[in-house]
């Protein structure tokens, strides 16, 4: 070690290094390098094993989990569209009040408090075939008399899943479409209501361009939620009924704790971070621009 | 082109009232300009002439038609805001025919109306632009283009100079004062700026309150104000104004200092009344030093002390302490004087006001 004199900076650094290496660095490489290998936690020699990309070209012709896959980008599809509508809704009616709007605000926030896995379970009973609240709703009201099987039959399980995520999720958009109309100034509103517009243009050719980067910035937070959503389809049907409503994540933590193949998990799991990937490029890049065209200055 | 007619207009909410009927009529091809203090009711009366302010009681005819219930869409106008409102999402060339893209205009007259406007503002070079790129003067004529393209029945415009530094207000005043003599429309203007509605407008309304306290030329209500408010509004620097009683034909002052009842107003006061005395600045002046209107016939001399003096040049503005308080006067030709210095005064007592001190209405037949 002679003669080896480490700068300033550097040593500055490298307590941030060696943490930042411990705990996310080595982990990464490592479950990175077992997506190499046919690792199984009941047989640990396995980890020594390299096959290269065997695991990933199995995934490739892996119809469960193609499904999975698919099923995923339609539960985001769904949700986070619906989530946009009824937010923004909720986001116009809310700032319409003149007065409890703060009231309102946080009342709105409300499912966002939850634990996700408590939706889960509320939501799971909600929509249980024999003693749901949906069931006994739906037939003391008259509208049917079946007891109609919500998390048994696979797509009214998807359907009760999607409720269930858009219930507790919705808020997002609210909030930050919220935050958009209040910083909207309103001449441009008062302009366009003079020029001609119906409301219904004014919405549509004022409002909703200068919200749009709000509700951007929503869609990429809730496009990463959605991609990694496990807990609420964990606790409501379990990837079921006969895989059903298994998504990516469920898929993974069942190739990886059940199954116990590991090395297959994470070349599942680093095939759909793409995913995640994709979708955060794709609406950064819409936020940038909604951005430009408001002239906004943040 | 319209006629605009204010009848009974009010406006409250809750229990506070904002506008109290106020009349008014306007004629076609008229420039009027609102003016008064802030919270004199002068923006809210125009945003309801727009629509985008609902009437508590009266009507509003705009052209013959009482359009009091009709939206804002409905009512052939347009309209440029103080903050310009421009759309920031849209070019310079999409904020000007907006208007008609919703009208649903065919396309070729878009473009050539656009095209017009541009012309008229000086616009052709910023079509392409957002508004974000643009200077507050250009963004201004921009919403003035917008409000031209549509030819509207009247155009309406609300502090439309007031977020400009001074210099560019002064050319935008005369840019506006152009734009009228060539689109030739029914214009209201809103302004708390008194020079703006002199320089602009055709009559001037001045408000207070809710209430309007005079309708006139820009000479009329500067030469025979009505109330004491439109004589203390009207005017750069405002008018000398002084509380007196009459006392056999002469005004006495809280000082105790005395000056002949203006031979005008003899007939209308009797000893005992309370009056406000008011004298432009440009009634008093340095004896030899001002500008003798009306003939010079009734000037009174009197001798006074200087507190402070304003070089401006062309002009001098001379405080000399009267009644306690300082009173401004305009000399011409300046020659210099020194604070402390006692000199004589003219005051033209033609050219002088006087108010009722109760009613603050002019004791002018």
């Amino acid at each position: 070690m002679k003669g080896f004199k480490p700068s300033a900076p550097f040593l500055l650094l490298l307590p941030a290094m060696i943490v930042l290496a411990a705990v996310v660095v080595v982990p990464l490489l490592l479950s990175l390098y077992s997506s190499f290998t046919p690792f199984r936690l009941t047989r640990p020699e396995t980890f020594y094993v390299f096959i290269g990309i065997r695991n990933y070209l199995s995934i490739l012709s892996n119809t469960d989990f193609w499904w999975a896959f698919g099923r995923t980008v339609l539960l985001l599809t769904i949700a986070l569209n619906l989530e946009m509508l009824l937010g923004l809704g909720l986001a116009m009616l809310v700032e319409k009040a003149t007065r409890g709007q703060r009231i309102l605000r946080t009342l709105m926030m409300f499912p966002m408090m939850f634990s996700p896995i408590l939706v889960g379970f509320q939501f799971k009973f909600m929509f249980n075939d024999n003693i749901g609240l949906v069931n006994n709703a739906l037939q003391s009201l008259g509208i049917t008399q079946d007891a109609i099987p919500w998390l048994i039959e696979g797509h009214l399980a998807f359907i009760a899943i999607s409720i269930a995520e858009i219930w507790s999720s919705t808020a997002i958009f609210a909030i930050l479409i919220l935050a958009g109309l209040l910083a909207m100034p309103k001449e441009p509103i008062e302009a366009a209501r003079v020029d001609g517009c119906t409301p219904w243009q004014t919405f549509r050719y004022v409002t909703w361009p200068f919200v749009m980067p709000f509700a951007y910035i929503a869609m990429t937070i809730r496009s990463l939620d959605v991609a990694r959503a496990y807990d609420i389809v964990k606790i409501m049907t379990d990837g079921g009924p006969a895989g059903r409503t298994e998504l990516l994540w469920t898929l993974v933590a069942r190739t990886a704790y059940s199954d116990g193949r590991m090395g297959m998990a994470n070349a599942m799991a680093y095939f759909s971070i793409l995913l995640s990937i994709a979708f955060t490029v794709y609406f950064f890049n819409k936020l940038a621009a909604a951005r430009t065209q408001i002239g906004a200055e943040w | 082109m319209a006629t605009v007619t204010l009848t009974k207009l009010t406006k409250r909410y809750g229990n506070i009232g904002i506008v109290h009927g106020i009349d008014l009529d306007i004629a076609d091809r008229e420039f009027i300009a609102l003016v008064g203090p802030s919270g004199c009711g002068k923006s809210t009366t125009l945003r309801m002439i727009a629509g985008l302010e609902e009437i508590s009681a009266g009507s509003i005819e705009i052209g013959g038609r009482i359009v009091n219930d009709l939206p804002p869409r409905s009512r052939n106008i347009s309209m440029v805001f103080q903050s310009y409102a421009l759309y920031p999402h849209m070019t310079v060339r999409e904020n000007l025919g907006f208007s008609l893209k919703i009208a649903g205009a065919a396309k070729e007259d878009m473009v050539r109306r656009v095209a017009e406007a541009s012309a008229i503002l000086g616009l052709d070079m910023l079509l392409d632009r957002r508004p974000s790129q643009l200077s507050g003067g250009q963004r201004q004529r921009v919403a003035m283009g917008r409000a031209i393209v549509r030819d509207p029945d009247v155009f309406l415009f609300d502090e439309p100079l007031s977020n400009l530094d001074a210099k560019l207000r002064t050319q935008m005043r005369t840019e506006i004062k152009k734009l009228h003599a060539k689109v030739q429309s029914t214009v209201i203007y809103v302004t708390h700026d008194q020079v703006e509605a002199m320089t602009l407008a055709d009559r001037i309304v001045i408000m207070r309150d809710g209430h309007i306290e005079q309708v006139g030329t820009p000479d009329e209500v500067f030469r025979r104000p009505a109330t004491r408010f439109v004589a203390g509004f009207i005017g750069s620097p405002p008018m000398n104004l002084h509380e007196a009683t009459i006392d056999d034909g002469q005004m006495v002052f809280a000082s105790g200092e005395k000056l002949p009842l203006p031979a005008q107003f003899k007939a209308n006061v009797t000893t005992g009344d309370k009056v406000v005395f008011g004298l432009r600045p440009d009634d008093i002046y340095p004896t030899g030093h001002g500008i003798s209107s009306g003939g010079a016939a009734d000037v009174h001399q009197i001798e006074l002390p200087i507190t402070v003096t304003e070089p401006l040049g062309n002009e001098t503005l001379v405080f000399v302490e009267f009644n306690g308080t300082d009173w401004v006067s305009r000399m011409l030709n300046p020659r210099p004087l020194r604070p402390g210095e006692r000199v004589a005064m003219s005051l033209d007592m033609s050219q002088a006001h006087l108010f009722a001190t109760e009613t603050g209405k002019t004791l002018r037949s």
